[in-house]
């Protein structure tokens, strides 16, 4: 069982997707925006984070997961990006494989069930 | 030196991507008043300002600092934090200036320090242009354009930038974003051009700075000195809060029982009554009134003979600060002789 945070300003995305990961037997926090996504990181330290990209501003996301990166034991937290963002900027898209956002994972949406539970789910 | 272009509403989007070179610090509106300050979000960026409260050299000289540890065994310096990366978004144009002035006097001669070293080269700069208000005479001081000292500069035409790439850095930073820089057109230079130009006409100040030095020689003995050394409280807002000024003190905290301790250093200000006292208590500088005429002195007479130009950037940050009201512009016209300030 995995402690997970949602951020995501989508709230139908995100009770659909809690409503999945609640069901495999994870714990779920949902946080709206990357503020109160912060604050609950730091406060709950969760084992996974899957992270919006375009929330109030297209680019809170990138911003947040920096400041997460920053939290003193979340450096290596397993990060998912689930975003649309690279449909809305084709242009601008960053492989995992690329440090500077230091996620795990990206997932465009609409996304795969199956597939971000075995994104959540894959070990450290 | 390559010129590109890059849209204002792709900004946010170059921001998120910087973030891969340092943390990414940026002037933000706070408490009614605009700092550099890191940035939780580009919405938070205010790049249209006059002024910060303070300047960027409290990146590469904090107000305090520990410089080494030391105890019966030993000493070792403290390099907590020298090393963290950090990319400084928006600094005008005076500050870089200003920037370019610190690094003559902690990074050229025999004495290189080696704290300042450290930051400078792992702080980003990223230049923005500005419109000067009531209090700027950076064109006086010949700091409203710089040619080194940053990475990139961006000069706002119209709906977009034209960003100046000065260094292979800044060409890593553009070549990370490749998708978001296009090139330069005729339209584009002239839109420079023109913007340029009305930057120019925009200073209201003007100021005759050429023979200064030599005025100041004159009026050694001027009774504006005593003047405003009766006005002036010794705060030393003016000292915190200019782009130059690097005056410290060096200090020990040392533990009970006088085991361990660390030293620190400080900002310090020329018109503390202490700045000038010696061990067994002579002050070179007792009377406000030569504390103040020294300040002056250091700025536009001092460091023009050793370092060949005045350390004023004329930024304003002084006049804006001061709590009785002394400004720097009308100090330097009445010692000219000159009845008026505008041009």
């Amino acid at each position: 069982m995995k402690k997970i945070l949602i951020i995501d300003d989508d709230v139908d995305f995100t009770d659909s997707i809690a409503t999945l990961l609640e069901g495999a037997g994870h714990e779920v926090l949902r946080a709206r925006d990357g503020d109160e996504g912060v604050a609950l990181a730091l406060a709950a330290r969760p084992d996974v984070i899957v992270c919006d990209v375009m929330m109030k501003e297209r680019t809170e996301g990138f911003f947040t997961i920096q400041r997460l990166r920053r939290i003193p034991g979340l450096e290596h937290t397993r990060i998912v990006v689930v975003s649309s963002v690279y449909d809305a900027i084709p242009a601008f898209k960053v492989e995992p494989q690329q440090s500077w956002l230091r996620h795990d994972a990206f997932m465009q949406k609409p996304v795969d069930a199956d597939e971000l539970l075995r994104l959540v789910e894959v070990s450290a | 030196m390559k010129t590109l272009k890059l849209a204002r509403e792709d900004l946010d989007l170059f921001a998120a991507v910087l973030q891969q070179f340092g943390v990414v610090h940026a002037p933000v509106r706070d408490r009614g008043s605009v700092r550099f300050q890191r940035i939780q979000r580009w919405s938070d960026v205010e790049l249209k300002y006059t002024r910060t409260v303070l300047p960027p050299k409290k990146y590469f000289l904090p107000q305090r600092e520990t410089l080494l540890y030391y105890d019966k065994n030993g000493y070792r310096p403290a390099t907590d934090q020298l090393d963290e990366r950090i990319v400084l978004f928006g600094v005008h144009a005076c500050d870089i200036r200003g920037l370019n002035i610190l690094d003559e006097v902690f990074l050229q001669g025999p004495h290189i320090d080696p704290y300042y070293q450290a930051r400078r080269s792992n702080v980003i700069v990223i230049g923005i242009d500005c419109l000067p208000d009531e209090h700027c005479f950076c064109r006086s001081m010949r700091a409203d354009f710089v040619e080194k000292g940053f990475d990139l500069f961006l000069y706002e035409i119209g709906e977009d930038y034209l960003v100046l790439v000065n260094t292979a850095l800044g060409d890593d930073m553009v070549l990370a974003t490749k998708s978001l820089f296009h090139p330069v057109t005729r339209a584009d230079v002239e839109e420079y051009k023109t913007r340029s130009q009305a930057l120019r006409a925009s200073q209201i100040i003007d100021v005759e700075i050429r023979d200064l030095p030599e005025i100041l020689e004159l009026e050694y003995d001027s009774e504006l000195w005593q003047e405003l050394g009766s006005k002036c409280l010794a705060c030393g807002s003016c000292s915190m809060v200019c782009p130059t000024c690097y005056c410290y003190d060096v200090a020990d905290d040392i533990t009970v029982g006088c085991n361990a301790g660390t030293r620190c250093r400080q900002w310090d200000s020329c018109l503390f009554s202490s700045h000038a006292q010696v061990a067994g208590g002579e002050n070179f500088r007792a009377q406000q009134a030569d504390r103040v005429k020294y300040r002056f002195y250091h700025k536009h007479r001092g460091f023009v003979a050793e370092y060949g130009h005045p350390s004023c950037v004329g930024c304003g940050r002084c006049t804006t600060v001061c709590p009785v009201g002394i400004n720097d512009v009308t100090v330097i016209n009445r010692l000219l002789g000159v009845s008026h300030v505008s041009h």
